[in-house]
């Protein structure tokens, strides 16, 4: 297990890389992804035996970690803000002596995260892919407040839980337990809405934007917004697809993010000038 | 003396030595509170252990420490469906390590 500090903290790292889970490594400097899981229920598991594989496969370093308050990273009281998050995965590539732009690939709050990453670290940015997400903007903020506020009453009580397990079963009501247990010692609940934000026009997202989400989700009513404001924005809607896209299609979301960063690394490779746009 | 443990001849893909070791290392496990579990073949990692997802990544790691990059659970894993990975048991783990240590030695 791989642990290495970051600022104040420790944080667990799990890297593969390119060709180490098998398969054909290209010639050429391989691109570099790193995964960045949700909030509260999640960890890097939820990409170590799914995306994570199959990138290095394809021939990519892969880098999974997890973030602050979650998984097998430490988890201070406070320091919650989406800007502390940010400040964690650069210190994390600094800590990992990553010079390459990388590709960040974020589920939920993971792609908000990748999304203020690269508009406050564009030098470090190559390519965003945002799997259910929304980037960090005033509306991000409201939603996140009223459902961590929810989840906050809900899960301190027994019943809840109980209510829980008889109705989605005994293994979310162990992640919905965890859950509390973040909620109830920190103060997640309060910064993570609190946290800086970009403005509305999308303007500081500059790299190239890749946007999957569930049909089924409130969540996809973004996509007019997002062509309109973020230019070369990619979208994808899966039918009869709720918010959890990613663990209920693995398959279908592996194959959208090789082929987008396979694109944009052979774009980044150097194309003949003439054959941009 | 101490050469002859080390020797590639030491059959270290025997089921039952490979099984009590998996169960060591999951006793020892980081923060999974399995210090006097029971661990048997036919026990359950999720239902019997309630492990989370986190803890297989750990053990994982710890299988790769003990037996090299030749035991892959994170390839194993990937290519089992959701309902198999609820219903893994320790001894189908030891199986599969059995046989990435032979597909090894005999390669």
């Amino acid at each position: 297990m791989a642990k290495i500090p970051t600022g104040s903290l420790t944080t667990h790292v799990q890297r593969l890389a390119a060709g180490a889970a098998g398969g054909t490594v290209p010639d050429g400097e391989p691109p570099v992804v790193v995964l960045v899981h949700g909030l509260l229920t999640d960890s890097l598991a939820s990409y170590y035996f799914t995306l994570g594989p199959a990138l290095s496969a394809a021939g990519m370093d892969t880098v999974m970690y997890d973030l602050r308050g979650h998984g097998r990273t430490d988890r201070p009281p406070t320091g919650y803000r989406l800007e502390n998050f940010v400040e964690d995965l650069s210190l994390l590539l600094d800590g990992l002596g990553e010079r390459r732009p990388v590709h960040l690939v974020g589920n939920s709050f993971g792609g908000t995260v990748a999304a203020g990453f690269a508009a406050w670290h564009p030098e470090r940015t190559a390519t965003v892919t945002m799997i259910e997400s929304e980037p960090p903007v005033a509306a991000w903020a409201g939603h996140m407040a009223e459902g961590l506020a929810h989840a906050r009453r809900d899960l301190v009580h027994d019943h809840a839980i109980e209510w829980i397990k008889e109705r989605y079963g005994a293994h979310t009501a162990r992640l919905s337990r965890g859950a509390a247990r973040i909620l109830r010692t920190t103060t997640l609940a309060e910064d993570v809405p609190a946290g800086r934000l970009i403005d509305d026009d999308l303007s500081a997202l500059r790299c190239p934007l890749f946007a999957v989400f569930g049909g089924d989700s409130g969540l996809s009513a973004q996509v007019p917004d997002l062509e309109a404001k973020v230019a070369g924005c990619r979208t994808v809607v899966l039918p009869d697809q709720g918010h959890s896209v990613l663990v209920e299609q693995p398959a279908r979301t592996r194959d959208l993010v090789l082929d987008w960063v396979r694109e944009h690394h052979a774009r980044r490779a150097g194309t003949p000038a003439g054959a941009v746009g | 003396m101490t050469t002859e443990a080390t020797t590639p001849t030491t059959p270290v893909a025997d089921e039952s030595t490979v099984l009590a070791r998996i169960a060591t290392l999951l006793r020892e496990l980081p923060d999974a509170g399995l210090e006097d579990a029971e661990i048997g073949r036919d026990t359950l990692f999720h239902d019997d252990l309630e492990l989370e997802s986190i803890d297989l990544v750990s053990l994982s790691g710890l299988l790769r420490e003990e037996y090299g990059e030749r035991v892959n659970l994170a390839l194993f894993v990937a290519d089992l469906e959701l309902d198999e990975i609820i219903e893994l048991t320790v001894g189908r783990l030891a199986d599969f390590v059995v046989a990435s240590l032979r597909a090894t030695e005999e390669s």
